[in-house]
C-alpha cells in the first residue's frame, strides 16, 4: 500500500463496543443493554449467610441479589427460588452459578426479545473481563425496546 | 431400566447441548448453545465472516 | 506487515493523528463505528486506500474482532 504506519487494531470493534467506547452511526443513538441495567442491584459474597443477604435484598426492595468478588466480577446469581433456600447455607451453595452474562452495548430490543421467549426474569450485565455493571430486568428491558420502537416511528 | 434425561439440542446450530445457555431448562423448546447466543446477541462473530468489498 | 495495537493504543494513535480505518462491510460501518472512522472495505484497501488516505498520517485498521 505504501503506508508505513499501519497498526491493526486486532481486537476490534467488539472490544471497543464491550468497553463501552463511544461509537457513530445510525445505530449508535439505539438502547443498549449497559444504559437500561440496573447498577443499583444487592451484590454479596460467596461466604456470606443466605439469611442474612436476603432480608438485605427484601430491605432494599429487591428480589434478586449478583454473587461478585472483590473486584467486582460476577460468580452467581440469586433469584427469588435461590433466595427462599436455607437462611443458613452459604451464598456459594445457594447461588445459581456462573449465569449467562451479556455485555453492554447489546441492543436491548435484541435482549428483550431472549428474556420473553426463555421467560428469564434477569440477566446481569457485565463488561468483556466479567465486572459487574448492573442487573438488566426483562420489564426495564421491554419498557425501553418498546420506546425506542415508538421513537422510530416518529421520526420524520 | 431408567430413563434418560432429556437433552436440548441448540434450536440453531443443532450442537448437542444438555440444556439451554439462556434460561438453563433442559427441556426448553427453543434452546440455544453459547455461541448462537453470542452470535445472536453480537457479542461473538459468525463463522465464515465476511470482511465485505 | 502491520503493528498490533489494543484499545490504549487506538485511543493513543487518534489523539496524535492517526486515521482510523473500518474494513468491514457498508452496512456494518453505517450501524457503527468508531468515532472518526472511514469505511474501506477489505476488498477495496489495496485499491483504495492511497486515493482515501494520508500517506503521512498512521493508519489504524479494525474488524469486528480478531476471527
Amino acid at each position: 500500500m505504501g503506508f508505513t504506519q499501519v497498526h491493526d487494531y486486532v481486537a476490534g470493534k467488539l472490544d471497543w463496543l464491550a468497553a463501552g467506547g463511544p461509537i457513530e452511526g445510525t445505530g449508535a443513538a439505539q438502547p443498549r443493554a449497559g444504559g437500561v441495567a440496573r447498577a443499583d442491584v444487592p451484590t454479596c459474597a460467596l461466604d456470606e449467610r443466605l439469611g442474612e443477604v436476603r432480608e438485605r435484598v427484601k430491605a432494599a426492595g429487591w428480589d434478586a441479589c449478583v454473587v461478585v468478588n472483590g473486584e467486582r466480577v460476577v460468580l452467581g446469581l440469586l433469584r427469588a427460588g435461590e433466595l427462599d433456600g436455607d437462611p443458613g447455607s452459604r451464598i456459594e451453595q445457594a447461588m445459581r452459578p456462573g449465569p449467562s452474562t451479556f455485555r453492554p452495548h447489546v441492543p436491548i430490543a435484541e435482549l428483550a426479545h431472549f428474556l420473553v421467549d426463555h421467560d428469564v426474569p434477569n440477566a446481569p450485565i457485565t463488561t468483556s473481563d466479567g465486572r459487574l455493571v448492573g442487573l438488566l430486568l426483562r420489564d426495564d428491558a421491554l419498557h425501553a425496546a418498546h420506546q425506542a420502537h415508538q421513537a422510530e416511528g416518529e421520526e420524520p | 431400566m431408567t430413563q434418560a434425561a432429556p437433552t436440548a439440542g441448540c434450536a440453531t446450530c443443532e450442537r448437542a447441548i444438555d440444556r439451554c445457555e439462556l434460561c438453563d431448562r433442559p427441556d426448553c423448546p427453543t434452546a440455544v448453545c453459547y455461541r448462537c447466543l453470542a452470535v445472536a446477541l453480537r457479542q461473538a462473530t459468525p463463522q465464515p465472516h465476511d470482511h465485505g468489498g | 506487515m502491520p503493528r498490533e495495537i489494543d484499545r490504549e493504543g487506538v485511543r493513543r494513535l487518534v489523539d496524535q493523528g492517526a486515521q482510523l480505518v473500518e474494513i468491514l462491510p457498508p452496512d456494518e460501518y453505517r450501524e457503527e463505528h468508531l468515532p472518526g472512522a472511514i469505511n474501506l472495505p477489505l476488498r477495496q484497501l489495496e485499491e483504495r486506500a492511497s486515493e482515501v488516505l494520508d500517506r503521512h498520517r498512521a493508519v489504524v485498521v479494525y474488524c469486528w474482532d480478531s476471527a
